[in-house]
């Protein structure tokens, strides 16, 4: 393998990190044109209070895309606009995060805003409204009907939280939703908007002494005592349990998954992560799904896994920044099964299900050899390299580093010999360690629901057809992934109607 | 100054949109290589230390396919260039051991093509790239297979509803250009792309040309290997390109509309959309377009102040005034949260159309919006990929990157009453084509 020594970017942009004050993460590139913020607030969606779920998302939506004592909403776009920037923010289980970048030219005028948006928000009742609505037109009608798989996701991690404080998506539900209050946003804010739980970042070409002042500004916020929520605790389900949404499609999302115990900067991550790669790299024709599924029978647009949450996968080919979370599942996405050839979509959707349980089960019981090893790490090297392009995404690690209390260079810094290290005995541990195929949460979405459940339980082979020519080798193939068991109880399958979906708790 | 190299390349960028614009506001040096065979190579040096994008950009996309029952195939070709040749018959397993970033996207005037790697694999990817633009292959079981995967990307986005009504509009707009149809295809189109072997093949012959490809390079390389290396490469590949016999639009001579039923749920979703001129950086009327359609419908107008916020009538007011290779559409579309408030919305919109038309915009949002447009770019010269991306519009619509500079050039000179002109010109009854979209059932 020929290598050069160079010294990726990303690394050497974390090499500068500064002595930054408490309660501040810093990436400076003294010479980036770029200033980059992101400030963490330690709270998210599990922070939501029972019947009130998507309060965090809600509070943070308002906060971004409303008004300031300062300055009404118009009036901070107004503001914004000849600087071709913005602020945004993203909820997750465990997180809020606020990221913005500008042009250094216009740094000043930009975090006034920024920051008058965090400190402060005016809360206004028309701005309150105009996000709500917002919002319930996206659980009602979009969430529901724009995008099959990504709701499959949801659903899945849905299924195995039940019972913890991430049951919930982040957006929350219909009927939580309308119940949610301004004063109950003002509220929210008074609890975690304080000093204690917010850290601030900054990063890029910022000036000396920039920090010290952000921080400073922050610290007017008040402290205030923030419990704690309870670690999740995902249960592994006691065989297959599987959700089937009815809706007229016509096509069929999948969506399969079981808890692991396995978090950035555990031992094993290196291990699984290049064992993840291999099975199922995100939407990258590496991934040994892919291949299989889509490559060499035509199924889908892509077949992938997870060993950490993965929101919103179909929108980027990175992974996701400050989705940091205390605990994951292990996600199978296969994109919808359409009927690419003629025959029946059940048993093309069955097919692919089974096809992706199958090579699952030769993971865990053979492990990886010698050769995927290396060609995934030899893959992985460089591929790293494109996790953090951007000064905002370096910053956005740093923070997720936080999170997971990774010290040193950090987790972008550690990947390279984190990943060449690797032995085959120590992956192979590893997948035995954390994964396994009996026990699983599924989740289709699909039209004629009873006919999807009677293709389960019966048990029956779902050969399928090609619209073109394969090989002799290939037909033997297909006929043991159509005859892979799955076996399930009729007790363990729920049938749930499309507009029933994510309408209320405990629905 | 360790530290210093992870940016350097950066520092051209450091001044402010105002100083860079007597001499260009493209900041980067770069060298352009041109062949017989009409290729052209732009060589540009920016990004982080070690890094390459290599971004090749086919002058083609779904507007050039003018054969009925062939929509969709520009983007089913781009999938069938990652299937190797007789040299590399595995090209996805040679850009994994690179560990490339890797992909490629097609829309109606272009199909793009890029990898992001260390800049080691600097002629291993030439060497890869110019071989599959000359010598691609693939077996008709495989180009079946790989229409099962088309089919399968038409489906995961066909319900959602800005592509279904986009769908809608352009069959409603158009009579005889080939933006008619989406750069995805009508799914009949797409189900009966297996049996287009044959076809395929006259595809790459007439369009994988030197004349009709343009490759950007953006990153840390030395120009006169890299250009001794395209030379290298690139000179045996034979000119032949055959321009599609694209028929133009008929001029629109009435208003047109449409009501269509999305059968999802969905708000009443209102687009208004009218004949606009073909993109270019040296006409006053074109650049001004794209600028009305800020000042007039984009975050920082009255119209968006009124509806979004203060009224709170629509979910969303967006603009489209892109431009296109061909003369095309410039769009407004919005969402209106209350069914019975959607001819109001019209008319409001159709107010604003009207005051552009008869009033000067005021000068502060003028400049405020030349200002967005210049940092807008600026802000998207991060990293060596983006660079690249940044010079797409210019290269799919002129053939080369030199109009970046003349179109912020003609930006900076547009007055009021080329923005007036403009709503004179194109925001015109006889070309306006309205389709709302409402929930099947109701």
């Amino acid at each position: 393998m020929k290598r050069l020594a160079l010294i990726p970017a990303c690394l050497m942009a974390l090499a500068a990190c500064e002595m930054a004050p408490e309660g501040t993460i810093t990436v400076r590139e003294p010479d980036s044109p770029f200033i980059a913020f992101n400030v963490w607030v330690k709270a998210g969606s599990q922070n939501d209070p029972a019947g009130k779920e998507g309060l965090a998302a809600l509070t943070a939506n308002l906060l971004s895309d409303g008004s300031t004592t300062e300055d009404s909403y118009d009036a901070i776009l107004a503001k914004l606009y000849p600087m071709a920037a913005g602020y945004g923010y993203s909820v997750d289980k465990e997180m809020t995060a606020f990221r913005g970048r500008v042009h250094k030219d216009n740094l000043e005028a930009y975090y006034t805003l920024f920051r008058n948006a965090l400190l402060n928000p005016a809360f206004s009742e028309e701005d309150f409204e105009r996000v709500k609505t917002q919002t319930l037109n996206f659980l009602e009608r979009t969430r529901r009907y724009g995008r099959d798989e990504e709701l499959s996701k949801e659903l899945l991690f849905w299924m195995a939280y039940r019972g913890t404080p991430y049951e919930h998506p982040e957006e929350g539900y219909v009927q939580s939703v309308r119940s949610i209050t301004l004063d109950d946003v003002k509220a929210f804010y008074q609890q975690f908007y304080v000093r204690n739980n917010i850290v601030v970042g900054v990063a890029g070409g910022y000036p000396g002494g920039f920090v010290q002042r952000v921080r400073i500004d922050f610290d007017a916020l008040p402290e205030a005592e923030v419990v704690p929520a309870p670690a999740p605790e995902a249960a592994m389900p006691d065989g297959i349990k599987v959700l089937i949404v009815e809706k007229q499609t016509s096509a069929t999302a999948i969506s399969f998954g079981h808890p692991i115990s396995l978090v950035r900067g555990d031992d094993d991550f290196f291990a699984m992560m290049a064992a993840n790669s291999w099975f199922g790299e995100h939407r990258n024709s590496f991934s040994h799904l892919y291949q299989v599924i889509r490559e060499s029978r035509g199924m889908n647009y892509g077949d992938y896994s997870y060993i950490e949450a993965f929101p919103r996968g179909y929108t980027t080919q990175q992974p996701p920044i400050n989705s940091a979370r205390r605990h994951h599942l292990f996600e199978i996405w296969i994109r919808p099964i359409s009927l690419t050839a003629p025959g029946n979509l059940h048993e093309r959707a069955l097919f692919a299900t089974r096809a992706a349980w199958r090579e699952l089960k030769a993971l865990v019981d053979g492990g990886m050899t010698d050769e995927t090893l290396e060609a995934t790490q030899e893959f992985l090297h460089n591929f790293t390299l494109n996790y953090a392009p951007t000064v905002s995404r370096r910053l956005a690690y740093a923070v997720d580093d936080a999170f997971y209390g990774i010290g040193g260079d950090g987790f972008l810094s550690s990947l390279r010999p984190g990943l060449a290290g690797l032995t085959l005995d120590q992956v192979s541990a590893a997948i035995k360690r954390h994964l396994q195929y009996e026990n699983m949460w599924v989740v289709f979405i699909t039209d004629d629901a009873q006919g999807m459940k009677q293709k389960l339980l019966t048990g029956v082979p779902t050969a399928i057809t090609y619209a073109g020519e394969k090989s002799a080798e290939h037909m033997a193939e297909d006929e043991l992934i159509a005859s892979f068991p799955i076996p399930v109880d009729e007790e363990d399958i729920t049938i749930m109607g499309i507009n029933d979906v994510f309408e209320r708790s405990g629905g | 100054m360790k530290l210093m190299i992870g940016v350097a390349f950066l520092l051209a960028l450091a001044g402010s949109a105002a100083a860079q614009q007597e001499e260009g506001i493209f900041p980067f040096d770069y060298r352009l290589v041109e062949l017989e065979n009409g290729f052209k190579a732009y060589l540009i040096k920016a990004g982080a230390p070690g890094q390459i994008a290599y971004v090749s950009m086919v002058r083609t996309g779904s507007r050039d396919e003018v054969e009925e029952g062939k929509s969709g195939f520009a983007h089913f070709f781009e999938h069938m260039m990652f299937r190797g040749t007789d040299k590399y018959p595995d090209y996805d397993g040679v850009t994994s051991s690179m560990g490339a970033a890797r992909n490629g996207f097609t829309s109606s005037d272009r199909t793009v093509y890029y990898l992001v790697a260390s800049s080691e694999y600097l002629e291993q990817i030439i060497d890869l790239e110019s071989d599959r633009f000359m010598n691609l292959k693939y077996a008709e079981p495989d180009f079946r297979t790989e229409a099962g995967a088309v089919l399968g990307e038409q489906q995961q986005g066909a319900m959602v509803p800005g592509r279904w009504l986009n769908e809608k509009v352009r069959e409603t707009a158009y009579d005889r250009h080939t933006y008619r149809h989406t750069t995805i295809g009508y799914e009949a189109d797409v189900r009966a792309m297996p049996e287009g072997y044959e076809y395929s093949k006259s595809f790459f012959r007439r369009f994988y040309r030197p004349e009709n490809v343009v490759l950007v390079l953006v990153g840390d390389f030395e120009f006169d290997e890299a250009e001794e290396l395209i030379r290298q490469y690139y000179t045996p590949w034979e000119a032949g390109y055959v321009p599609p016999d694209v028929t133009p639009e008929p001029e629109q001579t009435a208003p047109r509309r449409q009501t269509v039923r999305y059968p999802g749920r969905t708000l009443p979703v209102l687009s208004i959309n009218y004949k606009a001129p073909a993109w270019s950086a040296t006409d006053r009327l074109a650049v001004a377009t794209q600028v009305l359609g800020r000042v007039a419908f984009g975050s920082n107008s009255d119209l968006y102040k009124r509806l979004v916020i203060e009224e709170r009538k629509v979910q969303y007011l967006s603009a489209g005034f892109g431009l296109a290779r061909d003369p095309s559409l410039v769009s407004i579309n919005t969402m209106v949260v209350n069914p019975r408030d959607v001819r109001t919305v019209e008319q409001d919109i159709q107010q604003t159309v009207e005051r552009f038309r008869e009033e000067l915009v005021d000068e502060t949002l003028l400049s405020d919006t030349k200002s967005n447009m210049k940092y807008g770019f600026l802000m998207g010269l991060e990293t060596a990929q983006n660079v690249a991306f940044a010079m797409m519009t210019s290269v799919v619509n002129t053939g080369g990157i030199e109009a970046v500079n003349d179109y912020y050039r003609t930006l900076d000179s547009i007055t009021a009453e080329d923005v007036r002109e403009a709503a004179r010109r194109y925001l015109m009854e006889n070309g306006k084509t309205v389709v709302t979209m409402v929930q099947a059932g109701r």
